[in-house]
């Protein structure tokens, strides 16, 4: 075909004009794409080892290399071999799922137990409870957090209340709902929202949001082999952002327990999912400044483990929370309170809590949006001089 | 015990491709057959489908007892003994404990008026090990499967008898024992259960299905269609038996839907579907024993909608005078007439065939004595206190996070501080006995 030559109205020498001139534009920064989450993250190495004082393992060196989401795909296809009676479905799941999550999974196990099911999320949920009813281990997929809404009846009105209100001769313990959660750099109103907080109001749920993937296989498996019904929200642009050596033997990370990621002394850090990373450049820039930050982790939302805080609040005194989900009755509205309840004297200043804002979640704005690690650094830094910059009037009776 | 016939599944085969060749969509004999996926028949005639087949209400008897077809005499007598035993019980149960309420013995309860056949007889048809799941006016499954009178008021009340320790309002009816799984107050929820306990079923191979009730009302949330729709795609041996009786608390069916009733949708989805007589004992039974046959052959689901009235109001909260006045009860008038009241039905059926002599002595005669025995258990519940008030911290989760701990500790403090504030002398001293020492309560 000669260049001269034309398809339609443009010649192949001008196609090929653009496509170079496009090529190099693709090459510019991330700076220059409106949808971009904002600067560049800081250099820093994510990837974590084995906790080895919670997890006790029996191969240590048998570790690979997994993203959140082949860790996800591990945690189900344990499961799935050693519980004969455990079925993972949702929409797409066949296939391998839209974040490839459960890729080759049906393959393995047929199509009784990893299937499609049809666009329904309140079918589902529905769907599953009846099956933990009659005695299996289901693992519904819903397959964005924004669309956990038509769930929510059943998950507020049946799943939480199975066990208690038959006293105990039914549970929805072997229902555990896997979710995708949170800010995904272009997701908008509806493919970003970080619902926990909903939920965290529903007594007899329980919540749970892994950082990286070796969180992620042990508390997934945890979750599954709990005796309570519980969602499970993935952080979804972790999915192959965060990668750590996950060790390939089956473990399990314990429930309701909160985990020091760094100790400090000044001022307590506390968040949750893709929040860590921004608690530990946050933590980096505050080092910088002489600030000894202790970061720990949250990992299960409800019932959230109030002793690690509170014994981590009662040593600095300064207490940060923050979450995606907006500020007004987030999560860190509740464990504020708590903490503000047990550790009044212990606190130099107010707990303060750096979320997202009481908008539907934007789209173009996101960089503005999100609590990144600039409002973090500036809130802590606002947290240590608070005594400084208020004047304490002390009335003598 | 019932001798049925069923058409097999040759049978079935060939009528479905007779169907096929007069251009007419059959549903499979086993769930998703792929033939019925991208292939399509086209025309050249635009025509919108404004009509369809008008579907009949299937009775196997008339008003009088007089069967239509000797095949539909599939109950024995001890069998039908049984159930109309069951329905005169039921139906004096209903009006002790209506009366309960009016003196405020109790604080709620549901009657079932003229629809006391559809639970035994549904009961009587499927096999002991079949499962069911409740919306509330069923209380003549249960009985079938093995609830008492005296645990139904036990639970109506929440007593320490209760076997869901008074926790939830009435009817939340669980136990596994007797193969009920747990309902709830909310319309349409449980369909998607049992979409789902029947895959669980078919997947392990077990010779089991779950029977679901629920009302026409329940038939217009979303969960219906996401129950049905994923019990017929996926494969789940579950029978939906709707219970069409004209009323959803003051909404009548003409408030409800437009189209011809629940059955259609049944097929819409993909599965059999019949309307039958909710009246008529001998039609309930053999279209539901046709129906487990057809669950388990072809994997899939069946609906059953049953044509009835609700003769009561709605519930005790409920006055139906004033929605059903005069003009619309003259109105009602030649449906009601035209299905007659089940346990009159039943019995002049058994006269005629010579196992009951004088069935308007013997129901009035079985009526009295077990309102007799309602009056005596009406006592004793009352004198039975509700299990102990710490239950009502129990059972949010497996074991209790802090949180609750925390609480329970606080209302316990604040509860010995000021006794006289609380009922407490409603409430039992005891620690609750679990339920595996109670024994049942006949």
């Amino acid at each position: 075909v000669s260049t001269q030559s034309t398809w339609g109205f443009i010649s192949f020498q001008d196609m090929h004009r653009v496509l170079r001139y496009t090529r190099q534009i693709a090459r510019l920064p991330a700076l220059c794409r409106a949808f971009s989450s904002g600067p560049p993250p800081l250099k820093m190495d994510f990837s974590e080892t084995v906790n080895t004082h919670e997890i006790k393992l029996k191969e240590p060196t048998k570790l690979k290399k997994m993203n959140i989401c082949q860790a996800v795909n591990n945690a189900l296809d344990t499961v799935l071999k050693a519980d004969s009676n455990s079925y993972v479905f949702g929409e797409d799941v066949k296939f391998g799922g839209v974040f490839r999550c459960t890729v080759g999974l049906n393959e393995k196990y047929g199509s009784d137990r990893v299937f499609n099911t049809p666009l329904s999320e309140q079918g589902i949920i529905g769907f599953a409870l009846g099956m933990a009813a009659a005695g299996c281990t289901p693992i519904p997929e819903i397959q964005f957090g924004d669309y956990i809404f038509p769930a929510f009846d059943q998950f507020v009105n049946e799943v939480a209340k199975y066990r208690y209100r038959t006293a105990g001769l039914y549970n929805a313990g072997g229902l555990t709902c896997r979710c995708t959660y949170g800010a995904v750099g272009h997701g908008g109103h509806y493919h970003s929202q970080a619902p926990e907080a909903h939920f965290m109001h529903t007594a007899g749920l329980t919540i749970v949001i892994p950082r990286n993937p070796i969180q992620t296989k042990g508390l997934l498996l945890s979750s599954i082999r709990s005796p309570d019904p519980v969602i499970f929200f993935e952080p979804k642009i972790l999915y192959r952002m965060s990668e750590d050596m996950v060790p390939e033997e089956d473990y399990e990370i314990p429930l309701r327990k909160a985990e020091v990621l760094q100790e400090g002394k000044d001022i307590t850090l506390l968040g949750y999912g893709a929040s860590i990373r921004q608690l530990k450049m946050a933590a980096k820039m505050a080092e910088e400044k002489g600030i000894s930050s202790e970061i720990i982790d949250l990992r299960t939302i409800l019932p959230y483990d109030i002793e690690t805080i509170e014994k981590s609040v009662k040593k600095t005194g300064r207490l940060l929370i923050t979450h995606e989900g907006p500020v007004t009755a987030g999560a860190g509205a509740e464990i504020a309170a708590k903490i503000h309840e047990r550790c009044f004297l212990h606190l130099h200043a107010p707990i303060a809590r750096v979320c997202g804002y009481d908008t539907p979640f934007p789209f173009v704005y996101e960089p503005f949006y999100l609590p990144n690690r600039f409002k973090l650094f500036d809130s802590m830094l606002q947290l240590m001089e608070y005594q400084l910059n208020h004047i304490h009037i002390i009335k003598l009776s | 015990g019932i001798n049925a016939e069923y058409m097999g599944q040759e049978v079935g085969m060939i009528r479905n491709a007779i169907k096929k060749a007069f251009g007419m969509r059959a549903l499979s004999t086993t769930w998703k057959n792929m033939d019925n996926y991208y292939k399509y028949d086209y025309t050249n005639k635009m025509e919108f489908i404004d009509h369809t087949m008008r579907f009949p209400v299937f009775r196997a008897m008339d008003l009088e007892g007089n069967v239509f077809d000797k095949k539909y005499e599939i109950g024995d007598k001890e069998t039908l003994t049984k159930i109309l035993n069951m329905m005169v019980t039921h139906r004096e149960m209903d009006k002790v404990y209506l009366s309960l309420h009016r003196q405020g013995r109790i604080t709620f309860y549901m009657a079932t008026l003229f629809e006391e056949a559809i639970g035994p007889c549904i009961g009587a048809a499927i096999k002991p090990q079949d499962t069911g799941l409740l919306q509330y006016r069923e209380q003549g499954f249960i009985m079938w499967k093995g609830y008492t009178p005296r645990e139904i008021l036990h639970a109506v009340k929440g007593t320490t008898k209760d076997f869901n320790k008074g926790k939830c309002l009435v009817f939340i009816y669980a136990n596994p024992e007797r193969g009920i799984l747990p309902s709830s107050a909310l319309i349409g929820s449980k369909i998607g259960h049992a979409a789902g306990a029947g895959y669980a079923y078919r997947v392990n191979k077990e010779d089991k299905i779950i029977v679901n009730f629920f009302g026409e009302g329940a038939s217009s949330e979303g969960d219906f269609h996401a129950g049905l729709n994923f019990a017929s795609t996926l494969g789940s041996q579950t029978l939906f038996v709707c219970r069409n009786n004209g009323y959803a608390i003051s909404t009548p069916i003409y408030d409800q839907y437009a189209g011809d009733g629940i059955a259609p949708r049944g097929i819409g989805y993909g599965m059999p579907a019949i309307k039958v007589d909710g009246c008529d004992p001998l039609a309930i039974l053999y279209a539901t024993k046709q129906a487990r046959q057809m669950i388990m052959d072809r994997k899939g689901p069946v609906m059953i909608e049953t044509y009835s009235y609700r003769g009561g109001d709605h519930s005790t909260s409920d006055s139906s005078d004033a929605y059903r006045t005069k003009e619309v009860k003259a109105k009602l008038k030649p449906y009601i007439d035209s299905i007659g009241d089940p346990i009159i039905r039943l019995r002049k059926y058994m006269e005629k065939k010579g196992w009951l002599n004088n069935s308007e002595e013997y129901v009035t005669k079985f009526g009295e004595q077990v309102r007799a025995e309602c009056l005596e258990i009406a006592k004793e519940v009352d004198a039975t206190p509700h299990p102990h008030w710490k239950e009502m911290l129990e059972g949010v989760y497996k074991e209790n996070p802090w949180h609750i701990k925390e609480q329970h500790q606080e209302l316990e403090e604040h509860i010995n501080k000021h006794p006289e504030c609380f009922p407490l002398s409603s409430f039992s001293k005891q620690p609750t006995i679990h339920y595996h020492k109670l024994k049942k309560l006949s």
